[in-house]
């Protein structure tokens, strides 16, 4: 029952440059972010399956979660 | 050979209607690069101290940069340089589509428009054919019903710039139109393009752009075009554009709300990405040599229009800022500027004043014709947009002149609820709470505008509200690399969204123009047009130093309401901070003066001394 999390462009800094995370089921986007060390205010955006959520939402098993950094407006 | 460029500068005298070339100045193009840089120089040299904005004086230097036009990534942008009707000082607006290509293509690195044309005119170019041609049938006509009028009279691949209403009746904000949804919006390009009299530009090219090392480039070229392809944030990115953003500012309280007196919106959820991905976008759009379109064509079925956008910054200020909590209704006053000529980000700001003076019981219902300007009342956002392109009404005509001299001629402490810096409203990012953007604002040279410096991810990491030298630092560092695309011509997007490496940049340079430049040497040009503006504003408004500088009121006196800045605000004492390190770090004197050290070193000492 696993996630599979990409932190996006600088965010990699964030956890020693992976370029993907396999998590456990269960917690929200938020609460993986901070247990993995990604402080969740420079995530502007969660997409689940390529699907924008917000970090509440509980990824399910086998679920891809993208996480990206905060952008530069217009 | 001068290897990058076109080889060209078109000059036209609307006055006496002579269209003459000349070649591009090579030494210029070394020092200053192109588009934004040339304009920098151009507007320098050749618009004398003291020239009125909207006397015949004003010239409108109209530049693609060296990328524009080529297979590097993003290469589809290009600058409006001119001295702002808005602000009084220096105005450069960035503007994506097809249009520099065309330019390129026909053999121009710089169009420069001067002079004062007797009757309504359009500039027709194809080639080396250039003619004034008379545009008295389209005046009055919105910008998007004469783009499309002219494609049919002249053929679908002429590219297209025009001004609406609002440009033709000189509200100090109009902006350039182009490709049914780009514009040069800042600062009034648009008004100075009314006050010449010229209704449109359209242009046909079929020239080619002499590369030096067309292997090279082409290899570099490719690789930066797979890394935009390849990066992880591709698909969010074309899929929801600039409006991601949107719900990052509401959580983090930087949308502005209600004339920013708040950062976060009891109605956010109803305009973040994904309501307005599945409820009225149609199909993406990128602009020239784009390979992550950010654009998103809409279509309102309430209200019947067709609009590309909103892009964040028009959410948030035609948005939030009013109080608008319907996206639909945001894009149909994002379809009404656009048509008619406006800056949105300048109309919002503008509007959000007023309804505030209107809250507080300094505008009644007589001053403002008869409509109800309550916050969220978008029946009166439209016919208020509509009335100050035509200037119609005394509250048209009032805002038609910008927040700074609206708050000015009704005053009653308005001025503090006026959100600009130098004159130009801020954009759609609130800053009680975020002291790197808020010194980003203070220090841009145009004004209150976000594309020089977007600093407030900065502010997130290393906290809000510290300040600290660092912070400065970040500012000058980011006022180097973004407006460094301006002058390039190519669009920051790719580098600053998907995280296309900067290694790429001086590699292009160097192989499309012979010219061996490092990204240091980049840089050190960049930092030499930024101080040339700097020089500008000295110049040309009196008494200009640090009070110019100046934060709007609101973010060092007033704490925000609600959201997770609740009750913050930066100190007057902290920004004035901000600016010393600022200016210390520039080598600038304490009130913001570029030094004669500093001139020297960026090599603008001698152009500087000699004032046209």
């Amino acid at each position: 029952m696993s996630v599979t999390l990409i932190p996006v462009g600088m965010l990699k800094e964030y956890v020693g440059g992976q370029a993907r995370l396999e998590l456990a089921t269960g917690p929200t986007v938020r609460e993986m972010l901070e247990a993995v060390g990604i402080p969740p205010t420079l995530v502007a955006g969660v997409l689940c399956n390529d699907l924008l959520v917000s970090k509440t939402y509980h990824p399910q098993d086998g679920d891809t979660v993208k996480v990206v950094a905060v952008i530069g407006g217009g | 050979m001068l290897y990058g460029y076109a080889g060209q500068i078109l000059r036209v005298d609307l006055t006496r209607g002579v269209i003459t070339k000349e070649p591009t100045p090579e030494r210029v193009m070394r020092n200053f690069l192109g588009a934004r840089g040339l304009g920098a120089y151009l507007l320098w040299t050749e618009v004398p101290h003291g020239a009125d904005p909207l006397g015949p004086q004003n010239k409108l230097f109209i530049s693609p940069g060296p990328l524009s036009g080529t297979l590097f990534p993003g290469a589809g942008k290009m600058d409006f340089t001119t001295k702002s009707p808005l602000t009084g000082g220096y105005a450069g607006a960035s503007m994506g589509g097809m249009l520099t290509a065309e330019i390129k293509y026909a053999g121009y690195d710089s169009i420069i428009l001067e002079g004062i044309s007797p009757r309504p005119v359009y500039l027709y170019i194809d080639d080396d054919t250039v003619e004034l041609r008379d545009a008295t049938p389209y005046w009055g006509m919105g910008s998007f019903a004469l783009e499309k009028r002219l494609k049919d009279e002249l053929g679908e691949e002429f590219q297209i710039a025009t001004i609406g209403p609002a440009g033709e009746n000189l509200v100090k904000y109009a902006c350039i139109n182009h490709d049914y949804g780009r514009q040069a919006g800042r600062g009034g390009v648009g008004t100075v393009m009314g006050v010449k009299k010229v209704k449109a530009i359209a242009v046909r090219g079929s020239k080619g752009i002499p590369i030096a090392d067309m292997d090279e480039f082409t290899r570099v070229a490719k690789a930066a075009y797979r890394a935009c392809k390849e990066a992880d944030g591709y698909e969010a990115w074309t899929r929801y554009g600039t409006m991601m953003v949107t719900s990052w500012c509401d959580e983090n309280g930087a949308l502005p709300t209600r004339n920013f007196r708040s950062g976060s919106f009891e109605q956010g959820a109803n305009i973040y990405a994904p309501v307005f991905r599945e409820k009225i976008v149609v199909t993406d759009k990128g602009c020239f040599g784009c390979p992550t379109p950010c654009g998103k064509y809409a279509h309102s079925k309430k209200h019947n229009i067709y609009v590309e956008g909103p892009e964040y910054e028009t959410n948030g200020m035609l948005g939030s800022d009013l109080a608008l909590g319907d996206i639909e209704d945001i894009a149909r006053a994002n379809q009404l500027c656009d048509e008619l000529g406006l800056d949105t980000i300048s109309t919002g700001g503008c509007i959000a004043w007023a309804m505030e003076c209107y809250e507080k019981g300094i505008l009644n219902q007589e001053q403002t014709g008869g409509l109800d300007l309550r916050f969220g009342n978008a029946q009166a956002v439209f016919a208020l947009i509509e009335r100050i392109a035509h200037r119609e009404g005394w509250l048209g005509n009032l805002l038609a002149e910008g927040v700074k001299q609206a708050a000015a001629q009704v005053g009653q402490g308005s001025e503090k609820w006026a959100i600009h810096v130098k004159g130009m409203e801020q954009s759609a990012y609130d800053t009680h709470s975020a002291t790197s953007m808020l010194l980003a604002y203070m220090t841009a040279d145009v004004g209150a505008h976000h594309n020089r410096a977007w600093a407030i991810t900065y502010d997130l990491a290393v906290g809000r509200d510290k300040v600290v030298p660092e912070k400065a630092a970040k500012v000058i560092e980011l006022q180097h690399i973004r407006p460094l695309m301006d002058t390039l011509g190519c669009c920051r997007l790719q580098w600053v969204e998907l995280g296309m490496s900067l290694d790429f940049y001086a590699p292009a340079m160097t192989a499309l123009t012979g010219v061996t430049y490092s990204w240091q040497d980049l840089l050190h040009i960049s930092e030499r047009i930024w101080n040339l503006t700097r020089m500008y504003w000295v110049r040309e408004v009196a008494g200009f130093g640090r009070v110019w500088d100046a934060p709007p009121p609101r973010f060092v006196e007033e704490p925000a309401v609600g959201g997770v800045t609740d009750g913050k605000l930066t100190s007057p004492e902290a920004a004035q901070q901000m600016l010393d390190y600022y200016y210390q770090q520039r080598g600038w004197d304490a009130n913001g003066i570029p030094t004669s050290e500093t001139l020297q070193r960026l090599g603008l000492a001698e152009l500087v001394r000699v004032m046209p």
